[in-house]
């Protein structure tokens, strides 16, 4: 082994520089072609899922709008899976799941529906009856485990859209299938 | 210690899986360009104007410098090029661990942040720069390369 010279480094570094400039146009051009093209400019999760909140109130027919005195966010409740069950079981709660589509097809809890963080939007869309239906009623909703925030973030979000009764299922899909209870696949 | 390290296999082979490991890292993350930004955020080191265009930029570029090192074209510039991203790597992860910040390394797409998940990152990382280091520091031409061959 001998040691690179500093001019060889140089020349390397040029050639590194050569090829991040053709793998940054490379990866413009493909996002360009996209069903679904990022923007140039990072929006952080929050700011995204706001943006479909503010989308799905702006589609919203008008005689579905919230009344005045239950506007405004309401409050969301951290739960562990001994009253999550005890909510499913006793108050026929409708169980929400934040993670991406894929994992809940791969398996999910039983009656779940999918509301992903990150395609808040369609699924909104997609589930809207059912999903007003319980404006008033007990929604429950979890991620992957204790350290996502999608069931968080889709807890604001569907508080901001006027739903009352919000409960975070905090063990999320980790601790479901750890107490070997039983699963969903679509 | 020396000659085993310059061994001309040992060399061929690393070149084989540190090539394999980009381009398998850079494929998986040029899918879900969105879940690698949001990866590359939590990390809390770029400005948003950075954010994207690195979540762009990077997946094209480990797919690049991964195939030039399985097929040996230019297998000086590619070893130079995946030391770099390591060593890149490496500090983003040091940075994540000293910052007590819990980050899914998003090396090969998404997967939960925890702190556990960014020390095996590191840990990998490590190892990944060595292997690239060895590579980069390699002279003698590795067998089955294309530009031997070509010669």
């Amino acid at each position: 082994m001998k040691t690179n010279t500093f001019s060889e480094i140089g020349r390397d570094f040029g050639g590194l520089l050569v090829l991040a400039t053709i793998a940054l146009t490379a990866g413009i051009l493909i996002n360009q072609f996209r069903a679904d093209p990022i923007p140039l400019v990072y929006a952080s999760k929050t700011a995204r899922l706001e943006k479909a909140v503010a989308s799905v109130q702006n589609a919203k027919p008008a005689e579905t709008e919230i009344a005045p005195e239950t506007a405004g966010p309401s409050e969301v409740r951290d739960i562990d899976l001994g009253e999550f069950r005890d909510l499913l079981t006793k108050q026929n709660a409708l169980v929400l799941d934040a993670r991406p589509e894929i994992f809940h097809r791969l398996g999910h809890v039983p009656g779940a529906l999918a509301l992903p963080r990150d395609d808040f939007e369609s699924y909104y869309q997609k589930h809207r009856t059912k999903l007003e239906s319980y404006k008033n009623r007990t929604l429950l909703i979890y991620c992957q485990g204790s350290s996502c925030e999608d069931s968080h973030l889709v807890a604001d979000a569907l508080s901001h859209l006027g739903y009352l009764r919000l409960a975070v299922f905090t063990g999320g899909w980790n601790q479901w299938t750890q107490e070997h209870l039983p699963e969903e696949k679509q | 210690m020396k000659s085993i390290l310059a061994n001309r296999w040992l060399l061929f082979s690393l070149r084989i899986i540190l090539g394999g490991i980009f381009a398998y890292a850079g494929a998986v993350k040029i899918q879900t360009p969105q879940t690698f930004a949001d990866s590359i955020a939590a990390f809390q080191l770029l400005p948003p104007q950075l954010i994207n265009l690195l979540a762009m930029a990077l997946p094209p570029l480990e797919i690049v410098t991964g195939v030039m090192l399985i097929l040996g074209w230019r297998k000086r510039l590619a070893s130079f090029a995946v030391l770099v991203l390591c060593i890149v790597f490496l500090v983003a992860l040091a940075t994540a661990l000293l910052r007590n910040i819990p980050v899914d390394c998003g090396c090969f797409g998404s997967s939960q942040p925890s702190h556990w998940s960014t020390m095996i990152g590191f840990g990998r990382d490590i190892l990944l720069t060595f292997a690239a280091y060895l590579l980069y520091q390699q002279r003698p031409p590795a067998p089955l390369a294309a530009d031997v061959v070509a010669e």
